[in-house]
């Protein structure tokens, strides 16, 4: 293992970096004072508004819902869609994975809506994952395709040699070698997900409520510590939903193969 | 993995759906009604409620626009009303089912923005002025009541970098036209332009352009003086005297005049539920349950019968209640055509940009 | 020799696992293969991405609509109905430097986030890959781990962490003051822009260069180690070029996103902090100017796409 102390030292630097702001979430998540902006005084009051506030905890439980779904599913889309993209010579595809990404989400976001009223599909939960699918699937296919990239192929040969089926030769040689790609995928999905505002706005149905569209609209008056209060459970629940996840199949947040 | 998700998912997805026959759905500002008003209604009308958020009266607009439903009540400022309903957008008001109409002051009924109040009834109202730091001003030797406290280079300079001034283009156009002594509807092109060159000259001086965050920036003492609305500078105060600072946020009308925002609560075209619609805007008429928003943030009541209930020390501020006099300098934006906002914003994108 | 030998070596080694894939070869089966892998995929975007932004794109030939939205498309006189299309919108933007000033401005600003990205990611996937198999999951999570916490409120900790009112930059301000430095404020300016940019896209940057890093074989390095070569060689040689697919894929989802962002410079920029992202936002939330906003969208979309493939195109060639 060749874990230099520089190579430490500027790791370190970089969580740092990370967990600067996190820090001043959490511990303000515990201040006395309406406003986020200085701290004035301990306090539990927040939880204790929060766990009274059915509205944000509804959002927060539909955030993380709809975050679940959309990660689920703009994986496998998007881990087909990367998958494509480096085995085939495609033309269309690389630019309808590349431009949602680029293009600005106040454009997504009105344009779903005016197709979403037109094809009649009533706004909701279930509009707001459609949309974020649409825009998750490039993050996914991308991050998969840097994994395949100069993968060798002499394994999947050499597997379809052997007789196994295109399909099997997937699931037992090349999936295991690009899970880390697919899972990387998967936590942005899931990250871009539950973040999402604009375009969550335009396509939220009426009473559909996620958290960031809660958050974003306190703006207009003052974003309570109660926020600092729901990001940091809603923080904790998705890392033990996760860290549950790996206990139940070990290795399957892992690469399969052994060095 | 994936399974693994769904199993998660599924697991949260029976206490979202939730069938609620018996629901009002109103899109509102968030934080503009108290919560025990929205319990109490509930209580009344045996229903629930369910609130969909905007932050700015042209996001309302922008989804409305293409094509969004199912929305009962409304809280749009009364200036787009006017074009809400020639789009089309919102049903005319069953006069029948508001017994309580008559509790708004006449100044704010009959608006050139929905004459006869056959689409709108007035909620709340915010003024745009001048919040500021009391002690800071004070030490540095500055009366703060006009707006040359934000566009004037002898008075800046000693405030520089602890002003903010609103992100919006019609507002701050606005400040600057009532500093020059025009209307905040005016339409001159050059009349614009040397609004231009008075933000522009003063632009160096502020901190920044902000909608939102300046209140915490000001309770904190970061930031001295802001352009901003009277209910998020009274805010600014709470959270200042919360905090224990050793200054009071005050408030300013400038003596030019400034722009009035009177909110207005409409009913959409496609309403799933007019019934409770009316029933909720007769509601809100009540003096009693009008007042609640006053007492939370500092807004200014239309409502007549609101008055008696309001805490003495918000009714005792002359910049939210202002005598008749000050009252008739305060204007209403009006809509202006698209030929004109393209103008404006090309405007606003060089001040911006500069 | 032994100045000589690692590269050359080195390179051979390297280039084996760069090498293009097979093509499947066009058999009917393959064919079929090819149409279930991108079939899916392929007509998820066009129904959810593609049509609806179709609607936006004819939205730019059209005129705003007084109260949002668009005029109607025809319009009646009394010589009779005509179609209402122009091409005002664009020669708007092409006639006026004030925007491709504010295009420019915003490369620059995703080009930079892009690079300190790319320089506090590295060495941290790098590490994450080299970590012991167990702690790998582990330090993934904990990269991510704080983005799941809401962006405004993360954003909101840098307005305190950068606020004139802060230990930090109070900390700071001493230490320039030792060197007989005036002190500085932060916030509200673009170097508080930058600082935003990098934190919010920094794991979309570290994900993508983690895959791509954790399947170097140490094989490799050990071989060019034997052959002699330094620590920098071994790591400019080997690790770098094989790692390119990865830093590509980590500088496409940093520079694009980045490149129309608008809400970081709202909320931590000064009085000329905005990006174009800011008056793409401005047609559709403030101007109510659909078109406008679809023709600065359009050529936002159609500059970044081909950024991205301009950069893959060099890099195939750089492969070579």
């Amino acid at each position: 293992m060749r874990r230099s102390p520089w190579l430490w030292a500027a790791a370190i630097g970089a969580f740092l970096f990370l967990y600067l702001p996190l820090v001043i979430v959490v511990v303000y998540s515990f201040n006395d004072s309406v406003m986020n902006a200085q701290w004035v005084g301990f306090t539990f009051d927040w939880y204790r508004k929060l766990f009274a506030n059915e509205e944000m905890l509804m959002a927060a439980r539909n955030s993380l819902v709809i975050g679940l779904v959309v990660s689920a599913v703009s994986t496998l889309l998007g881990t087909m869609a990367g998958y494509a993209m480096h085995r085939y010579k495609l033309r269309v595809l690389p630019f309808l994975v590349l431009a949602p990404i680029a293009i600005p989400e106040i454009l997504m976001g009105v344009s779903l809506l005016i197709f979403f009223v037109a094809i009649n599909l009533t706004l909701g939960l279930v509009s707001i994952a459609l949309a974020h699918i649409a825009f998750c699937i490039g993050f996914v296919a991308i991050v998969v395709r840097a994994r395949l990239a100069g993968m060798d192929e002499s394994l999947v040969e050499a597997a379809r040699d052997l007789g196994a089926t295109p399909l099997q030769a997937f699931r037992l040689v090349t999936l295991p070698l690009i899970m880390p790609g697919v899972i990387a995928g998967a936590l942005m999905a899931f990250t871009l997900s539950i973040d999402d505002f604009v375009i969550t706005y335009f396509t939220a149905g009426a009473g559909a409520m996620t958290l960031p569209l809660v958050i974003y609209t306190m703006v207009k008056i003052t974003v309570t510590p109660e926020v600092n209060a729901v990001s940091t459970i809603l923080m904790l629940v998705t890392l033990v939903l996760i860290v549950v996840a790996m206990r139940l199949s070990p290795g399957a947040l892992r690469a399969g193969e052994e060095k | 993995m994936k399974r693994l998700l769904l199993v998660a998912a599924m697991l949260a997805l029976p206490a979202v759906v939730r069938a609620q026959d018996n629901v009002l759905h109103i899109y509102n500002w968030n934080d503009y009604i108290a919560p025990e008003t929205v319990a109490r209604f509930e209580k009344q009308c045996n229903c629930k409620v369910k609130q969909s958020y905007y932050s700015d009266n042209e996001e309302l607009l922008a989804k409305l626009a293409a094509g969004a439903k199912g929305y009962d009540i409304l809280v749009p400022t009364s200036n787009y009303v006017l074009g809400m309903a020639k789009a089309g957008w919102l049903q005319p008001l069953d006069k029948s089912r508001l017994p309580n109409l008559g509790n708004i002051l006449p100044a704010y009924m009959n608006t050139p923005f929905d004459p006869g109040n056959k689409y709108s009834v007035p909620y709340a109202y915010t003024i745009t002025m001048l919040g500021y730091n009391e002690r800071k001003i004070k030490e540095l030797g500055l009366t703060i009541d006009s707006w040359s406290a934000i566009f004037e280079p002898r008075i800046l300079e000693k405030l520089k970098g602890r002003i903010t001034v609103l992100d919006s283009q019609s507002e701050l156009m606005a400040a600057a036209l009532k500093y020059l002594g025009y209307s905040v509807n005016d339409r001159d092109p050059k009349h614009w332009e040397q609004a231009k060159q008075v933000i522009l000259e003063a632009k160096p001086y502020w901190a920044a352009f902000k909608a939102s965050g300046y209140i915490e920036q000001l309770a904190a003492g970061n930031i001295w003086l802001v352009h901003g609305y009277s209910s998020d500078i009274y805010l600014a105060d709470q959270g200042a005297q919360e905090a224990k600072q050793p200054f009071r946020i005050r408030h300013a009308l400038p003596r030019e005049g400034a722009v009035l925002a009177l909110d207005a609560m409409v009913i959409h075209k496609s309403a799933p539920r007019p019934d409770l619609a009316h029933q909720f805007i007769n509601f809100m008429l009540d003096g009693k349950n009008s007042v609640d928003l006053t007492n939370m943030i500092g807004s200014g009541n239309p409502n007549g019968a609101a008055l008696a209930h309001i805490k003495p020390e918000i009714k005792a501020m002359s910049a939210i209640f202002p005598d008749a006099e000050t009252a008739k300098k305060l204007e209403m934006l009006k809509d202006m055509t698209s030929r004109e906002r393209r103008t404006m914003n090309r405007i606003w994108t060089e001040i911006k940009a500069r | 020799m032994r100045e000589k030998t690692p590269p050359g070596i080195v390179q051979e080694a390297a280039s084996v696992p760069v090498k293009a894939p097979a093509r499947l070869p066009a058999s009917p089966g393959g064919r079929l293969a090819r149409w279930l892998v991108s079939g899916p995929p392929l007509l998820y975007l066009a129904v959810f991405f593609a049509i609806p932004t179709l609607i936006m794109v004819l939205a730019s030939f059209r005129f705003p609509g007084d109260f949002g939205g668009l005029a109607p498309i025809f319009y009646e006189d009394e010589t009779g109905r005509h179609l209402d299309l122009t091409l005002e919108n664009y020669s708007r933007f092409f006639s006026d430097f004030l925007y491709t000033e504010l295009f420019i401005k915003s490369f620059a600003y995703a080009a930079l986030t892009t690079l300190v990205c790319l320089l506090i990611a590295y060495p941290l996937a790098m590490l994450i890959a080299r970590s012991p198999k167990k702690q790998r999951d582990l330090l993934v999570l904990l990269v991510i781990l704080p983005f799941w916490s809401n962006f405004l409120i993360r954003v909101y900790a840098w307005m305190i962490i950068l606020g004139p009112n802060s230990v930090f930059l109070g900390a700071f301000n001493r230490v320039l003051g030792v060197f007989g430095l005036e002190p500085v404020t932060l916030l509200y300016t673009p170097f508080a822009v930058v600082v935003g940019l990098v934190y919010v896209h920094l794991p979309f940057m570290v994900l993508p260069l983690y895959a791509n890093l954790e399947k170097h074989d140490p094989a490799l390095l050990d071989a060019a180690q034997d052959l002699g070569a330094n620590a920098w060689n071994r790591f400019w040689r080997v690790t770098w070029p094989l790692s390119l697919p990865g830093v590509f894929a980590g500088a496409a989802l940093v520079f694009i996103p980045a490149f129309g962002i608008f809400a970081i410079p709202d909320i931590l920029g000064g009085t000329s902090g905005i990006m174009i992202g800011n008056v793409i936002k401005q047609q559709f939330l403030d101007t109510r100017d659909w078109p406008f906003g679809s023709v600065l969208s359009i050529v936002l979309t159609v500059t970044a796409v081909a950024l991205a493939g301009l950069a893959a195109a060099f890099a195939r060639r750089s492969r070579l």
